[in-house]
C-alpha cells in the first residue's frame, strides 16, 4: 500500500504522497491489487496462507472495509487460516480512531511505526506525529483488543543522544508491546536524508556513540525478557514475527502491490526460485496488471551461487542462525562443504560459532555482520 | 682515401620540444624526399609504421639526394638520436655514426639543460655544429638573443647562427647549403677491412633484430658472412635496405653509407648498441672505440593489482623487450604483492615511459615498488656484492659500508628559481658543483645520490621552476653513503613491498610519512591495525588504524535483498582487489600513495 500522507526524509520506499486518499484512488488501486493477485495466485497454487502482512506506506491510511476486501480476496485466493494477519499502523488520530474496525476485518497483529516517545526526536526524523499520539494509539490497540502489537523504533537518528535512547526503551517497554523492531537509522542515497549527509550536513551520532546505542537497546531489551531473534528484532516468548521470519528463511512470499516483491516458489525449471519486482511506480505498475503481464516485474532467476550466499547471510542475520541440515538439504552440501576458508577465519576472528547443527554470529559479528557477509559473496 | 665525398652524414640534437620534429619534416620535404602525397606532419616519428616495403622502420633516420646550388647532386643522411637523458649512451653512438649536427634552440626558450648535454656530445665526437635558432616565427621568438647565448655558452660564433622556421619553411634551403658546405664528407677508408656501427636497432615481427648502421671502413654486401665484434657471433647477411625513407633494398652498403642490415638475428638481445660489424673471414683488427655493455640503473619491482593478471604482465614484458634491450626484468616474489617482476631501467624516465605503456597499452593495474638503484655492499668479510632490492641486503650486523651511485646533474633554469631548485638539491643530498650565468639562464650543476633523483626529483623540479627548469645527467661513480633499510609492519608483519634503502638522517621522516599515508589509506578493519616503520629491530615511527566498531544493516526484507546482495558482492570485490599482509587487508591505494609519497 504505496500512499502516505508525508514522506519521511529518511524513507527510501516506493510512495505516493495522498493528501487525504481520495475513495476513488482507494477503490482503483484495491481494484487493480485484487486483479494482481488473482494473476499471480497461480505461481503459489497448492500453497497454504501462513500469514498476511498489509505494509506500507500506510495501510492504515485504508478505510476498514478496503482491509477487509482484501483480506478476503486473500483468503479466498489460498487454503488455510493465517498465523499472523498484521497491519502497519501510524500513530496518528485518524487512523488509530479505525482500530476496532481493522480488528474486526481480521487484522489480529498490529506493526504501529512510533520511531521515538521524543518529540525532538520525532521532529528531527521528520515525522508526522507527536510523542503523545504514540501514547494514544497504543494504548487504542490494547482497548481496541489487540493482544499482539510491535512498536517501530528508531535509534541513532540526528541529534540524538544515549540518554534519549534510553528514555524511548524505557517509554516502550511501558507498554511491553509483544514485539519491538528497533532499527539504526540508515541513510538511503537519493533520500533527503541521505543527501544532507552526502554534504555532511546531518549531524548523527558518531559511531561509537551509535554502538552503546545498539549495546543499550539489546542490553535493555533482553533484561526486560525479550528475545533478539534478528538483528533489529526483539520478541517476547513466542511472539517472533511469523512473517518477516519467512524472508530471512528464505521461504515463499507473494508480494502484491505497486514496488512489492515477491519470492516465487522453487520449481524446476528454477530450483532456487525467482524474485520479482514490482514496478515502483503506480502507472506502470497498474497497467502490467492490466495488461496481464504479471505487474510489468522485473524478474530475477536465482542461480544457486547466489542463494547460497543469500542463505548464508539471511539466516545468519536470525538468532537460530543458519541450520546446516536444512542449508545442505537443499543445496547438497553442508556450508562448510562451499565455505571452510570463510568459516575458519570467521570463528578464528570470533565473528562466528559453528555448533554442528547450526552457524551463529558472535555479539562482535552482529555488530560487523556485513563484514562477516561479504566472506560469503 | 676517405668516402664519398658527395655524401654527408650528420644528426639534428636538441632539448626535447624544440622543433627537431618538424625540422626533419621540413628537410625531408624541401629535398622531395617525401612527395606532398606522403607528407604529413613529423612523418618519420611514425613508429609502427608496419611493414612498408619488406621491415618496419623505427628511426628518424632518412636519405636524402640534393641538388645543391654548386650543381652537384648530394646524398645527405639524417641519422636519428634517440630523444631523453637516460639514453645518452645511444645518442652518442648515434652522433659516432655522423660528421655534424644541427643544434637545434627554440627561439623563445633559448639553451636548456639537453641542448648544452648533446652539443657537447656532438662537440666530443668531433662533429662540425651547425648551430640553428628554430621557431623565429613564435611572436616570443628572439634570435639575437639566443644566437649569442649559443656563442656566451656554447662557444659556437653567433655570427654562423642560422635562424629557420621549421613551421614556415624559412631558413630551411639556407640550412641544406650550410649541410653541405660544412659538415664533412665521410670519413673512412672505402679499402679497409668493413667496419660497421651498430647505432640502433629494433625488432620487426617477420625477420627479427633489425639493425641500423653506419658503414665506416669497406663496404657490406647482401650474403656476406659478418661478425659482430663486441657479441663475437656470426651471421649472414640476408637483406640491406637505405631509407628513402621507405626501406628500398640494395645489394651493397659502402664507406660513409648509412641503411639497415637484416642478419637473420632473432631477439634484440643478441644485438648490442655501438657494436661494431666487420667481415667474418677478413675481420678489421679493432673495433670501433666507444662500446660499452649498458647495464640498468633503476629497479622497480611491477606486480599485477590483481594476481591473475601475472601472465598479462609477462607477456607485455616480453613484448616491451622485443623492441628495448635495455629493458631488463626477472621474476620477484612479494609476501604482500605476491607474484611480480624485478625490472630494470636505463633511467627513472625510462622506467615511467615503461609503466606508462604497460598501464595503457597493455591496459594493466600495476603495483610498482620504490624506484632503488644498485648499490654496492661492502661485507666485513671483505664480499663485494651489488643488489638492487631491498630485500638482497645483508644483515646490518655484516655490514662494512654501503656505497651508492652518485650522478652528475645539470640543471638549467631562470634566475627567479635558482632559491628553490638549491633548496631541493640540498634535500636531496645535493653537492654543488658549480654555479654559472648565461644570459638570462643559470645553469646549476650538482653531484647528488642517484636513489635521490629516481623518485620524483624530475616533478619536483619542473614544480620548482613552474615548467622552465631542465635536467640533464651523468653517472659520477660511487660513495660511501650512511644508509640502512627501512622497514614497514603491518600488526608487525613485514610489508616487504614497502622496504627502502635510505640515508639514515632521512629514515626517520620517510618512516612517518610512510606510516601516516598508509594509516589514510587502509580501511578499518575488524581488528585494530598497528602501522610500524622499523630499522632492523628498533621501531621509528608508529600509529594505529583503529578497529571498525559496527557495519550492519538495520533492514533486511523482501525487496531489500538483491540489493543487499549486490551490496555485498562490490564489497567482498573491493576486498579482493586488496593484498593481505598477516590479517590486514591493504587497498592498492595504500601501496601507490605510500610508493608515491614524496619529500613535501
Amino acid at each position: 500500500m504505496p500512499f502516505c500522507e508525508r514522506i519521511c526524509p529518511y524513507c527510501d520506499f516506493a510512495v505516493i504522497r495522498a493528501r487525504p486518499l481520495s475513495p476513488e484512488d482507494e477503490s482503483a488501486y484495491l481494484d487493480t491489487l485484487c486483479a494482481e493477485l488473482h494473476a499471480r495466485a497461480g505461481a503459489f497454487e497448492g500453497r497454504r496462507l501462513a500469514s498476511i502482512y498489509l505494509g506500507g506506506g500506510t495501510p492504515s491510511l485504508l478505510q476498514a472495509r478496503s482491509v477487509e476486501r482484501i483480506l478476503g480476496a486473500i483468503r479466498g485466493a489460498f487454503p488455510g487460516d493465517p498465523e499472523e494477519t498484521t497491519l502497519e499502523v501510524n500513530p496518528s488520530t485518524l487512523e488509530t480512531a479505525r482500530l476496532p474496525d481493522f480488528r474486526v476485518a481480521g487484522i489480529d497483529r498490529i506493526s504501529l511505526g512510533a520511531q521515538s516517545f521524543d518529540d525532538t526526536t520525532l521532529r528531527r526524523l521528520g515525522r508526522g506525529h507527536r510523542a503523545s499520539e504514540v501514547h494514544r494509539s497504543f494504548e487504542a490497540c490494547r482497548a481496541a483488543g489487540f493482544a499482539n502489537v510491535s512498536l517501530d523504533l528508531i535509534v541513532a537518528a540526528p541529534g540524538q543522544t544515549l540518554t534519549e535512547v534510553e528514555a524511548d526503551l524505557v517509554a516502550a517497554l511501558a507498554y511491553a508491546p509483544e514485539h519491538l523492531s528497533v532499527y539504526e537509522l540508515s541513510l538511503e542515497p537519493g533520500t533527503p536524508f541521505g543527501k544532507a549527509a552526502a554534504r555532511g550536513r546531518l549531524q548523527r551520532p558518531g559511531e561509537e556513540e551509535a554502538v552503546a546505542m545498539l549495546e543499550c537497546v539489546e542490553a535493555r531489551l533482553c533484561a526486560a525478557g525479550y528475545e533478539r531473534y534478528e538483528i533489529s528484532s526483539y520478541a517476547r516468548p513466542g511472539h517472533r514475527s511469523v512473517h518477516n521470519r519467512r524472508y530471512w528463511q528464505r521461504l515463499p512470499v507473494l508480494g502484491l502491490g505497486m514496488g512489492a516483491v515477491s519470492s516465487d516458489p522453487p520449481s524446476p525449471r528454477h530450483p532456487f526460485g525467482l524474485r520479482r519486482s514490482n514496478p515502483r511506480e503506480l502507472a506502470p505498475y497498474s497497467e502490467g496488471v492490466a495488461a496481464g503481464d504479471g505487474a510489468g516485474a522485473q524478474v530475477e532467476v536465482l542461480g544457486a551461487r547466489e542463494a547460497r550466499a543469500e542463505a548464508v547471510f539471511l539466516a545468519l542475520r536470525t538468532g537460530d542462525g543458519l541450520d546446516v541440515e536444512l542449508f545442505a538439504g537443499e543445496f547438497g552440501a553442508p556450508p562448510r562443504h562451499f565455505f571452510a576458508r570463510e568459516l575458519d577465519r570467521l570463528t578464528a576472528d570470533g565473528l562466528l560459532e559453528e555448533a554442528p547443527d547450526a552457524l551463529r554470529l558472535t555479539p562482535r559479528g552482529r555488530m560487523l555482520s556485513d563484514s562477516v557477509f561479504a566472506s560469503f559473496l | 682515401m676517405a668516402g664519398d665525398p658527395r655524401i654527408r652524414n650528420f644528426c639534428i640534437v636538441a632539448h626535447i620540444d624544440h622543433g627537431k620534429s618538424t625540422l626533419a619534416d621540413r628537410l625531408l620535404e624541401a629535398t622531395g624526399t617525401l612527395s606532398d602525397r606522403e607528407r604529413r606532419d613529423q612523418f618519420l616519428d611514425k613508429m609502427d609504421l608496419e611493414r612498408e616495403r619488406g621491415i618496419t622502420i623505427k628511426a628518424q633516420t632518412a636519405r636524402m639526394p640534393y641538388r645543391a646550388q654548386d650543381g652537384e647532386e648530394y646524398l645527405l643522411n639524417l641519422i636519428d638520436t634517440p630523444g631523453h637523458v637516460d639514453f645518452s649512451y645511444e645518442v652518442s653512438r648515434a652522433l659516432q655514426a655522423c660528421e655534424g649536427a644541427v643544434l637545434v634552440v627554440d627561439a623563445a626558450q633559448g639553451i636548456e639543460a639537453q641542448t648544452l648535454a648533446n652539443a657537447y656530445l656532438a662537440i666530443d665526437a668531433g662533429l662540425e655544429i651547425l648551430p640553428v635558432v628554430n621557431k623565429i616565427d613564435l611572436p616570443a621568438a628572439d634570435p639575437d638573443r639566443v644566437a649569442q647565448e649559443i656563442e656566451d655558452v656554447v662557444g659556437l660564433d653567433a655570427a654562423d647562427v642560422l635562424s629557420v622556421s621549421a613551421k614556415d619553411g624559412r631558413g630551411i634551403d639556407a640550412l641544406l647549403e650550410r649541410i653541405v658546405a660544412v659538415v664533412p664528407p665521410p670519413r673512412g677508408n672505402p679499402a679497409a677491412e668493413l667496419r660497421a656501427l651498430i647505432f640502433d636497432s629494433w625488432f620487426d615481427s617477420y625477420v627479427g633484430a633489425v639493425m641500423l648502421v653506419r658503414v665506416v671502413d669497406g663496404s657490406v654486401t647482401a650474403g656476406q658472412r659478418i661478425r659482430m665484434m663486441a657479441r663475437g657471433t656470426d651471421r649472414e647477411v640476408q637483406e640491406l635496405h637505405v631509407l628513402d625513407p621507405h626501406p628500398r633494398k640494395v645489394d651493397c652498403l659502402a664507406a660513409g653509407e648509412v641503411g639497415v642490415v637484416v642478419a637473420g638475428v632473432k631477439t634484440l638481445a643478441e644485438v648490442r648498441v655501438g657494436d661494431t660489424l666487420t667481415d667474418f673471414r677478413q675481420p678489421a683488427s679493432e673495433a670501433l672505440p666507444g662500446f660499452e655493455d649498458v647495464k640498468p640503473m633503476v629497479f622497480t619491482g611491477l606486480y599485477p593489482v590483481l594476481a591473475e593478471n601475472y601472465e598479462n604482465l609477462k607477456t607485455a614484458l616480453e613484448k616491451l623487450k622485443l623492441n628495448d634491450a635495455s629493458l631488463s626484468y626477472e621474476p620477484e616474489t612479494s609476501a604482500a604483492l605476491g607474484f611480480g617482476f624485478r625490472c630494470g631501467f636505463l633511467g627513472f624516465l625510462h622506467s615511467e615511459i615503461v609503466q606508462e605503456r604497460l598501464e595503457r597499452e597493455y591496459d594493466l593495474d600495476l603495483i610498482a615498488t620504490a624506484p632503488t638503484v644498485r648499490y654496492r655492499v661492502v661485507e666485513k668479510n671483505g664480499r663485494v656484492a651489488e643488489i638492487e632490492s631491498p630485500a638482497a641486503l645483508p644483515d646490518a650486523a655484516d655490514l662494512d659500508r654501503i656505497e651508492e651511485p652518485v650522478i652528475l646533474a645539470t640543471i638549467h633554469l631562470p634566475p627567479e628559481f635558482v632559491g628553490p631548485v638549491i633548496k631541493l638539491c640540498q634535500e636531496r643530498r645535493g653537492t654543488q658543483r658549480d654555479m654559472n650565468h648565461h644570459g638570462s639562464r643559470v645553469q646549476l650543476r650538482y653531484e647528488l645520490p642517484l636513489s635521490e633523483v629516481v623518485l620524483d626529483f624530475h616533478d619536483r623540479l619542473k614544480g620548482a621552476t613552474r615548467g622552465y627548469g631542465s635536467l640533464d645527467y651523468e653517472l659520477q661513480g660511487y660513495r660511501q653513503a650512511d644508509l640502512v633499510k627501512l622497514d614497514v609492519m603491518v600488526n608487525a608483519d613485514p610489508v616487504d613491498a614497502l622496504s627502502l634503502i635510505v640515508h639514515r638522517d632521512k629514515s626517520h621522516q620517510r618512516g612517518t610519512d610512510l606510516a601516516r599515508k598508509l594509516k589514510e589509506f587502509i580501511p578499518r578493519q575488524m581488528y585494530e591495525v598497528a602501522i610500524q616503520a622499523a630499522i632492523g629491530t628498533r621501531v621509528i615511527a608508529r600509529t594505529t588504524v583503529k578497529a571498525l566498531r559496527k557495519n550492519v544493516t538495520a533492514k533486511c526484507y523482501g525487496g531489500d535483498i538483491t540489493r543487499k546482495r549486490k551490496l555485498l558482492e562490490k564489497q567482498k570485490e573491493g576486498k579482493r582487489r586488496m593484498k593481505r599482509v598477516g590479517s590486514v587487508e591493504i587497498p592498492q591505494e595504500a601501496f601507490l600513495a605510500a610508493l608515491r609519497l614524496d619529500d613535501s
